[in-house]
C-alpha cells in the first residue's frame, strides 16, 4: 500500500454525484429489467392473451413481425414467436434459479464444512472437487445429459454437477478467511457446537460474497442451458427454450433471419443484466 | 471486474492458499508432487467417466445388431465387444490395454480410436491455440491503453464493449459472424475445414470464423481482467510509486513495472481458461462443421459410442489438468519467493 497517493486529483462534488448516480443506475436498470422479465415469464402465460407456444399450424408458418395476433410473427412451424420467447424464458429462468439455489446451498455447505473441519476431511473433499473441476464442464454436462436423455430434470442435474464444485471452492476460500477472525474463536470458547458456529457465525459472513457470485452464476447457467438446448441435449423440442429457438432459427437463417434474432437478444440482455448486477454488488461490498 | 466462468471465479480465490502450502518444499519436490497429483486426477476421472458410462441406460450390442437380430446374434456381438463382463473387470481390461498403447476402437465405425484422435486432435488444438494467440494479441494492448487513463473515454468505451461481448454466448456470436461474413458479405466460408496440407492460406481462411467466435469473448474477458489488475497495481503498489518518483515515464511504469506484475495473474487466468476453452470448442466445432475432437465427443455421446466418449473426455481433462500444472510450475519458476521456499 502506498503511504501517500501522489497521483490523486481532487474531485469536485458534482463529479462525485454523477458517478454515484451512474453506479446506482447500473444496479437499478438491470435489476428492473430482470424483475420485469421474471414477471412476464412467470405470470405472462396466465395473464397475457398469448397463443400456445407449441402445436402451431403450417398454414401460419413464417409470418412476418406485426402480423395480426402475432406481434413478433411466427416461426417455420407456425408457432407464435412471442409466446415461445416468454415460455422459453420461463424454462431458462426456472432452470437457472433451481440450479443456482441448489448449487449455493449444497456447494456452500460443502465448502464451509470442509474449511471449518480442516485436516483429513478438508483434504479429501478438496481432492474430490479438484477432480470435478478438472472436468471441462461442458463435456461433463454433455455426457450426463445424453446418458439420461434430454429433459428439464436432466438439464438441471447436469448443470448442478457443474455448479456445486465451483460454489464449494469459493465458499471454502471465504470460510478460511472468516475462521481466523476473533469472533469465531470467541464463539467456540463460549461452547457453541460446530453446527451453530457454522450457521450463526460463518454463514452470514460468507453469504454476501456467495450472493454476488450467484448473479454471475445465473448468467453462466443460462448460457450453458442455452448451449445444451442448442445441441439438442437440454429442454426437449417442441417445448421452447432460448437455446433451441436459436438452433431452429439457425436452420431457417436464410428464410427468416429475424427468427434467430429474438432469442439471441433475450439471452444477451438477460445475461448482461445478471453480469452487471453481480459485478456492481461485488464492487459495493469490496468498497471499490 | 470481470465475469469469468464459475470455475475460474472459484479457483482464483484458492490459489494463494495452495501456493502457501506448496511453498514449504523445494522446487523439485514440488514438481514431482504436482505431477503425481495430476496423473492421479486424470486417472480418477477415467474411472469416474467409465462408471458413469457403464451406469447409463441403453444396450449398445442390441442397437448395433439391428432390428432383425436374433437373441444369439446379440449375445455374440456383446461377447465380441466385451460387454458381457462386469464393469469393474471391463475397466481394468481397458486400463491395461491403454498402458499397452491400445485405446480400443469405436463401437460404431470399428476404427481404432488412436487413429481417430490423431486425425481430430490437431484440428481442435489449432482452433484453441489460435484463439489464445488472437485473444491475447487483442487483450494486452487494449488493456494497457485503457489502464493508461482509468475512467477516460477510451477506458470507458473498452469497458462497455467488453461487458457486452462477455454477455454474448459463443454460439450466438458464431451465428452472427456467419450471417455477416458468410451470408451478407460472402467473404469467408460458413462451414468446413481445409487441412494444413492443402496450403496455409486456405487453412487459415477456413478457421477464421471459428477462431473469431472463440477468441472474441476470451479477449473481452482478458481485457477486463488485465485492465482491472493494472489499475489496482498502479494505484496501490509502492514500487510503482518508486518508479514514478525516479522519473520513469507513464508508459515505462505501465509496461516495465505494472504489466510485469499483472502478467502473473494473467498467467493463472489463462491456465484456468484452457479447460473451459477446450470444452467450448464442442459447440463451435459443431456450428462450423470442424472435424475436431469436440464433434467426435458429441457424436460419440449421441450415438452411445462409449469408448470414444471415454477417450475424448480423458483428453479434454488431461489438457485442462496439464495446463493448470504448467501454470503452477511456471509460477514456481518465475516467483523467487516460491522457488526458494520462503513466503
Amino acid at each position: 500500500m502506498a503511504v501517500t497517493d501522489l497521483t490523486a486529483r481532487p474531485t469536485s462534488a458534482s463529479v462525485m454525484r454523477a458517478s454515484a448516480l451512474r453506479r446506482r443506475l447500473l444496479v437499478w436498470v438491470p435489476a428492473g429489467f430482470l424483475l420485469l422479465l421474471m414477471a412476464v415469464c412467470f405470470l405472462g402465460p396466465y395473464v397475457l392473451p398469448l397463443p400456445s407456444p407449441i402445436g402451431g399450424s403450417v398454414l401460419d408458418s413464417a409470418l412476418p413481425p406485426g402480423s395480426p395476433g402475432h406481434p413478433l410473427g411466427t416461426d417455420t412451424d407456425g408457432n407464435d414467436v412471442l409466446a415461445r420467447l416468454i415460455h422459453g424464458g420461463r424454462s431458462s429462468l426456472f432452470v437457472a434459479i433451481t440450479v443456482n439455489s441448489i448449487g449455493l446451498i449444497v456447494g456452500g455447505l460443502i465448502g464451509a464444512v470442509s474449511a471449518y473441519a480442516g485436516g483429513v476431511t478438508d483434504a479429501i473433499i478438496m481432492r474430490a472437487l479438484d477432480i470435478l473441476i478438472a472436468f471441462p464442464s461442458l463435456v461433463l454436462i454433455i455426457v450426463i445429459a445424453q446418458g439420461l436423455g434430454p429433459s428439464v430434470p436432466t438439464t438441471i442435474l447436469a448443470l448442478i454437477a457443474f455448479s456445486i464444485p465451483a460454489v464449494a471452492r469459493l465458499a471454502r476460500a471465504a470460510t478460511l478467511r472468516v475462521t481466523s477472525m476473533p469472533f469465531i474463536q470467541a464463539a467456540e470458547l463460549s461452547g457453541s457446537p460446530a453446527w451453530r458456529v457454522l450457521l450463526r457465525h460463518i454463514a452470514p459472513n460468507i453469504a454476501p460474497q456467495l450472493l454476488s457470485f450467484l448473479m454471475l452464476g445465473m448468467g453462466i447457467i443460462i448460457v450453458a442451458e442455452g448451449g445444451l438446448s442448442f445441441l439438442g441435449l437440454g429442454i426437449p423440442v417442441p417445448n421452447p427454450s432460448w437455446g433451441n429457438m436459436i438452433f431452429s432459427g439457425q436452420q431457417a437463417l436464410s428464410a427468416t433471419p429475424l427468427q434467430v434474432l429474438w432469442p439471441s437478444l433475450a439471452l444477451l440482455f438477460t445475461v448482461l443484466s445478471f453480469n452487471l448486477l453481480g459485478e456492481n454488488l461485488r464492487d459495493e461490498m469490496t468498497g471499490r | 471486474m470481470t465475469a469469468p466462468t464459475l470455475n475460474q471465479v472459484a479457483r482464483t480465490g484458492e490459489r494463494s492458499s495452495f501456493l502457501g502450502r506448496a511453498s514449504g518444499s523445494p522446487l523439485m519436490r514440488l514438481v514431482a508432487r504436482r505431477l503425481f497429483v495430476s496423473i492421479l486426477i486424470v486417472w480418477a476421472i477415467s474411472a469416474l467417466v467409465f462408471a458413469m458410462l457403464a451406469a447409463m441406460p441403453g444396450d449398445v450390442a442390441r442397437n448395433q445388431a439391428g432390428m432383425g437380430a436374433s437373441e444369439e446374434q446379440v449375445d455374440d456381438l456383446r461377447r465380441q465387444l466385451g460387454l458381457d463382463q462386469p464393469p469393474v473387470a471391463r475397466y481394468f481390461l481397458w486400463l491395461s490395454a491403454v498402458f499397452r498403447g491400445d485405446f480400443g476402437s469405436s463401437l460404431i465405425s470399428g476404427q481404432p480410436i488412436s487413429t481417430l484422435v490423431a486425425e481430430r486432435l490437431p484440428v481442435t488444438m489449432e482452433l484453441v491455440l489460435l484463439a489464445f494467440v488472437v485473444s491475447l494479441a487483442i487483450a494486452i494492448p487494449v488493456a494497457v491503453l485503457a489502464a493508461r487513463k482509468p475512467g477516460g473515454i477510451f477506458d470507458r468505451g473498452v469497458m462497455v464493449v467488453s461487458m457486452t461481448l462477455l454477455a454474448v454466448p459463443n454460439y450466438v456470436l458464431a451465428l452472427l459472424l456467419v450471417v455477416v461474413f458468410a451470408v451478407l458479405l460472402r467473404m469467408l466460408p460458413a462451414i468446413g475445414y481445409v487441412p494444413l496440407s492443402e496450403g496455409i492460406i486456405p487453412n487459415l481462411i477456413s478457421v477464421t470464423l471459428p477462431v473469431a467466435a472463440l477468441a472474441i469473448p476470451l479477449a473481452a474477458f482478458y481485457t477486463r481482467f488485465l485492465r482491472g489488475d493494472l489499475v489496482e497495481v498502479m494505484n496501490s503498489q509502492d514500487y510503482v510509486e518508486t518508479a514514478r518518483s525516479k522519473g520513469a515515464g507513464p508508459w515505462r511504469v505501465l509496461w516495465q513495472h505494472a504489466f510485469r506484475n499483472s502478467s502473473f495473474g494473467m498467467l493463472t487466468i489463462v491456465g484456468l481458461n484452457i479447460g473451459g476453452l477446450v470444452g467450448g470448442t464442442v459447440i463451435i466445432e459443431q456450428i462450423f462443421a470442424m472435424p475436431g475432437l469436440g464433434v467426435m465427443l458429441l457424436q460419440g455421446a449421441l450415438s452411445g459410442d462409449s469408448p470414444v466418449v471415454l477417450v475424448c473426455v480423458i483428453i479434454f481433462a488431461a489438457v485442462a489438468v496439464g495446463a493448470n500444472l504448467v501454470v503452477d510450475l511456471m509460477y514456481a519458476v518465475l516467483d523467487p519467493r516460491i522457488r526458494y521456499g520462503s513466503h
